[in-house]
């Protein structure tokens, strides 16, 4: 069954919501409409409440680069998606191919994830294949990494992604709001929303694991 | 060139991407936009080294069994030959990988209809230029990587220098290795300089780390797509008259490139 076709079942079954996104099915005339959560009393009201108005997925990258300050969104797990639009979609691969956009390849790694096939990253694996100014980044200590997850990671710093990866095969990542955030933003049960999973550490935290791991060796460097 | 339909095939277009700059995605997507268009996949879809999805997420997002991986790379280096098959898990032209068939084919950057977008773009940004007073230089990153990487550049000025385009010369120059684009007044004998930049997006090296390189900014600016003035040619800088265009990737005709790519891979590898 297609990636499209198996979205199709899953809005079918209740869930309704996928990140920040509010995923509605059948408005004024609409087969799909998707907006910020935050604006979903709008997006039912007539003339979808003054919300702005976008056909089709065309405009799902442009409405997902930029935060509201204008600040660009450098991973699509950060919890500062804009608000004010909406998006109408004729069909389900018109919406999938909108939520690639704004969430890339999430549907599908929760469907991988369900059927179990979903293959996970450890930290190290990731690290160690990193190449030219990134290379260093795999010098850091388990400590600092684990550190770095809490001030990275998580809804408190601005990423709804719930993390599936360990720092290696044996090193599960330490007790933390970070650790433990199941990827779903907002106080919905988990049968009513598809959660952004985070199946390998995202290119700001490496880049973050480099920053540290300099630190650490210029701190060991000093000692000396 | 036209390429037959392919319906239960899709296309992966592979980039560089970056969490720093938002406009080094964009041609990728217009790209893809354009190639999804035209029917001609089941599915166009995108991956990145440092954006996301990442080339390991990309095949949960994929459900034909048949994959044509083009890079839209600008060389055929260090991420063409090392990276993305590592990334991919490719090991020659044709791999299966858990259940479906990947066909990698040549980086854009190295296909013979490239010489005719790098002219188009030189003529477009500097129309009213003799060629016989100008001297065309086209520009890259260059990296001790991998050797191969400035091979396309070099390959494209050579190309160019047969063509009878009448460019008075035809020389390659790099950011990170000699001859440094840095040094670029220097080693043009004409009044007029064209500068091509030889990569696929508009982002930190073509527009902000280039243009300080050229003498035309003091700092690296902010990105392109920030900006509400974009450069004006000509700059005259150095004694001499300086047109500098943006990079050969955003050129939508690229997407023609990419299908060329792909029929190539066909014709070299799949017996049809």
């Amino acid at each position: 069954m297609s990636i499209a076709t198996q979205l199709h079942d899953l809005l079918r079954s209740g869930i309704h919501r996928i990140g920040e996104l509010e995923l509605q099915t059948n408005v004024c005339n609409f087969p799909y409409v998707i907006c910020h959560s935050a604006d979903a009393g709008l997006s039912t009201e007539s003339a979808f409440g003054g919300l702005e108005v976008h056909e089709g997925p065309a405009d799902a990258r442009e409405l997902s680069t930029y935060a509201e300050d204008g600040t660009y969104r450098f991973t699509k797990g950060q919890t500062n998606l804009k608000r004010g639009w909406v998006m109408v979609l004729e069909n389900e691969q018109d919406l999938l191919l909108a939520l690639d956009q704004f969430y890339p390849a999430c549907v599908g790694l929760f469907i991988a994830q369900k059927g179990g096939i979903l293959e996970i990253e450890t930290l190290r694996d990731k690290l160690n294949r990193q190449t030219g100014m990134y290379r260093f980044a795999r010098t850091i200590s388990d400590t600092g990494a684990q550190k770095l997850v809490q001030e990275i990671c998580g809804p408190a710093h601005q990423c709804a992604k719930k993390i599936l990866w360990k720092l290696d095969a044996d090193t599960p990542l330490d007790e933390s709001e970070a650790s433990r955030f199941n990827g779903i933003p907002g106080d919905l049960p988990e049968s009513e929303a598809i959660p952004l999973l985070c199946r390998e550490a995202c290119n700001h935290f490496v880049a973050e694991c480099r920053k540290a791991a300099k630190a650490e060796f210029e701190a060991k460097a000093a000692e000396a | 060139m036209s390429i037959a339909p392919k319906p239960t095939s899709a296309l992966l277009i592979v980039g560089h991407g970056s969490t720093e700059n938002p406009d080094s995605s964009t041609p990728y997507f217009d790209h893809a936009d354009e190639i999804r268009s035209r029917g001609l996949f089941a599915e166009v879809c995108c991956c990145f080294w440092k954006e996301e999805p990442s080339m390991r997420e990309a095949i949960y997002m994929i459900d034909s069994d048949e994959i044509y991986v083009v890079p839209d790379f600008i060389s055929e280096g260090y991420f063409t030959q090392d990276v993305i098959p590592r990334e991919l898990q490719l090991n020659g032209p044709t791999t299966v990988v858990r259940g479906k068939t990947f066909h990698y084919c040549l980086p854009v950057g190295v296909h013979r209809s490239m010489t005719e977008l790098i002219l188009r773009r030189a003529k477009e940004v500097a129309p009213d230029v003799d060629p016989a007073h100008t001297t065309l230089i086209i520009t890259g990153h260059g990296t001790g990587l991998n050797q191969n990487s400035t091979k396309a550049i070099r390959d494209q000025a050579d190309l160019i220098a047969a063509s009878g385009a009448g460019y008075a010369a035809v020389l390659d120059a790099y950011m990170e290795e000699p001859p440094f684009i840095a040094e670029w007044d220097k080693m043009s004998p004409t009044p007029n300089v064209v500068v091509v930049p030889f990569f696929i997006s508009d982002g930190l090296h073509s527009y902000q780390d280039i243009p300080v390189l050229l003498g035309m900014e003091d700092e690296v600016g902010a990105a392109a797509s920030q900006r509400e003035v974009f450069r004006h040619n000509p700059h005259h800088l150095r004694e001499k008259t300086l047109f500098y265009s943006s990079a050969i990737g955003t050129e939508r005709l690229l997407a023609d490139v990419i299908l060329d790519q792909v029929s190539d891979f066909d014709k070299l590898h799949k017996s049809l």
